[in-house]
């Protein structure tokens, strides 16, 4: 088996920081005690002071965190913004975080944000231009990122390759790693109609470094990556999966609306450490 | 098709006035041919409607942001109105900055110049106030100059002390109380509120966010403090003017204390 890229250690169960989790954060107090490790949303903490700063200083002084970005729009057409990888480069100069994270997708036309993750063809003009750029920020930042698949609603008819090709070359040409949101590709597999597991089986097993699980909607007509349900079954069978394939890779607990209470969020993160750790314990078998 | 002409024909549609399918039709058939060209639709999902999600999911998330930090203004308004008005906005004023906290920036000028607030324009001003507190909660920090600190200091050092504002802070004028419809459980219900032209000081003392208003005198002083420094010895030869010596004194003793219990004046301020 080939070795899993440097920098992107196994650390645990991990939960997105929010706001009604700040103070616990902030003391390290027993209820985090399921918590291995945060994740930040990025533009979230690049004020210049206030409580979210304060917070963040101080929870990262009971547990490593890692920078997740929602906008560097890393396949957008528009010149890279690099006042927000100035600022990005600051908080990571002053957190030290694990490493730091942003989608494939775009959100920006024209100077105009969009404040969402849009698709992408999968073209080889799509790949050239976001692996430049991936490029471009991993020699900004002075470190490899990881790369999140979104989950995604519309597919291009243009597109010449599927996206685990996609994710396989960008990886290689980029040298990034990945960050597989096991919940994505179940959402996107169920809106497109592919074969969840296959994607995972076509994703190049040493590049990924981290595993998002989250909850979503369903519609009548179509999955929605909500973060506001608890994980569903069909989730919780996949990151078994990707356990199996992958294995120990740090986990992250995304939760953004109905954020319930803390215990409840750990009762789930502590749900995931044992579905890694009976995976593992198969895969070693 | 090139990522550049995709990323303009998915950007037009998503995020235009009208929903996809309104926008498409008003475009023909032409548009129409050049959606379904461009993005793969089945039985359950058309072309068309897999675009209307991300449509949705821009004005929704936008939208659901803008009455989270103007919630007052918002509760004013009424649902409906504030729909109009965040339709309105992102017609004019498309978001330009990476942070989602900064897509509301322009809303209390728009606001003020929008027909829903032509009757009611202290509106615009509660808007203004939302605004300027949350931009109170992440601003610089500094340390503070405290009320115990003061009471150190020698009699001789208290005069030539310099008086300079925390950077967490803004003032501005408004023409209606709206302290008062900002108190309000029920901003939408509550009475018109008094004419009273007046200057709005909004400010951070440590992570709680604090606003009050300010007669014209300390109004002043406070932009002199915030565009410079000011010592105590010229904070008091400033309220001499119709004021007796000891009246001037005092009235600076009163506003310096404020000030630092407050937590309005920076710790490094040198004596």
């Amino acid at each position: 088996m080939m070795a899993r890229m440097e920098g992107f250690a196994a650390l645990g169960q991990g939960l997105g920081l929010r706001p009604p989790f700040y103070e616990a954060a902030a003391t390290g107090a027993a209820p985090i005690a399921p918590v291995d490790w945060w994740e930040v949303v990025s533009e979230n903490f690049m004020g210049e002071g206030g409580n979210p700063r304060r917070v963040l200083r101080a929870a990262r002084a009971h547990r490593p965190i890692v920078l997740h970005g929602v906008s560097m729009s890393l396949g957008s057409t528009d010149p890279l913004d690099d006042r927000y990888l100035d600022r990005l480069a600051a908080l990571a100069a002053e957190i030290e975080p694990a490493w730091i994270s942003d989608h494939l997708c775009w959100s920006s036309f024209g100077g105009h944000r969009g404040h969402d993750l849009w698709p992408l063809p999968f073209t080889e003009e799509a790949l050239a231009h976001v692996a430049a750029r991936v490029a471009r920020v991993q020699e900004r930042l002075g470190r490899r990122i990881l790369v999140e698949n979104v989950s995604s609603y519309l597919t291009f008819r243009h597109s010449t390759m599927s996206e685990p090709e996609f994710l396989t070359a960008l990886t290689e040409r980029a040298d990034c790693g990945l960050l597989l949101d096991i919940n994505n590709v179940f959402v996107s597999a169920h809106n497109h109609g592919f074969d969840a597991t296959a994607f995972l089986e076509a994703v190049p097993r040493e590049r990924v470094g981290q595993f998002h699980l989250a909850g979503h909607e369903t519609l009548p007509t179509h999955l929605r990556d909500t973060h506001d349900h608890p994980i569903c079954d069909g989730v919780w069978d996949l990151y078994r999966h990707a356990v199996s394939r992958f294995g120990d890779v740090a986990t992250l607990l995304e939760r953004d609306d109905h954020i319930p209470p803390l215990d409840e969020l750990c009762a789930e993160l502590r749900r995931a450490g044992e579905v890694a750790r009976a995976a593992l314990g198969e895969a070693g078998a | 098709m090139k990522l550049a002409d995709v990323e303009a024909r998915f950007y037009e549609l998503v995020t235009a006035r009208d929903s996809v399918a309104a926008t498409v039709a008003a475009g023909g058939p032409e548009i129409r041919r050049a959606v379904e060209e461009m993005v793969a639709g089945d039985a359950r999902l058309p072309a068309i409607a897999r675009l209307e999600i991300y449509a949705d999911m821009y004005f929704v998330r936008i939208h659901d942001v803008l009455a989270d930090e103007y919630a007052k203004t918002a509760a004013a308004l009424g649902a409906a109105a504030f729909h109009g008005l965040v339709t309105d906005y992102l017609d004019a004023c498309r978001p330009e900055h990476p942070s989602m906290r900064e897509v509301g920036t322009r809303l209390p000028a728009f606001l003020a110049g929008h027909p829903t607030t032509a009757h009611r324009p202290w509106l615009a001003e509660l808007a203004r106030l939302e605004r300027a507190r949350l931009e109170m909660v992440d601003s610089a920090d500094a340390e503070t100059l405290t009320l115990e600190s003061l009471r150190t200091l020698r009699p001789d050092r208290f005069v030539t002390l310099r008086l300079r504002l925390v950077p967490s802070h803004t003032l501005f004028a408004t023409r209606f109380d709206v302290v008062s419809l900002w108190r309000s459980d029920d901003p939408g219900a509550a009475a018109i509120p008094d004419s009273s032209p007046t200057t709005l000081l909004v400010w951070r003392r440590e992570i709680e966010v604090l606003h009050r208003a300010v007669d014209g005198e300390e109004a002043d002083w406070l932009r002199r403090l915030a565009s410079g420094d000011v010592s105590f010895a010229e904070l008091c030869d400033g309220l001499g003017r119709g004021r007796s010596n000891e009246a001037a004194a005092a009235r600076a003793f009163e506003l310096v204390g404020r000030w630092a219990s407050e937590g309005l004046l920076r710790a490094d301020s040198p004596a």
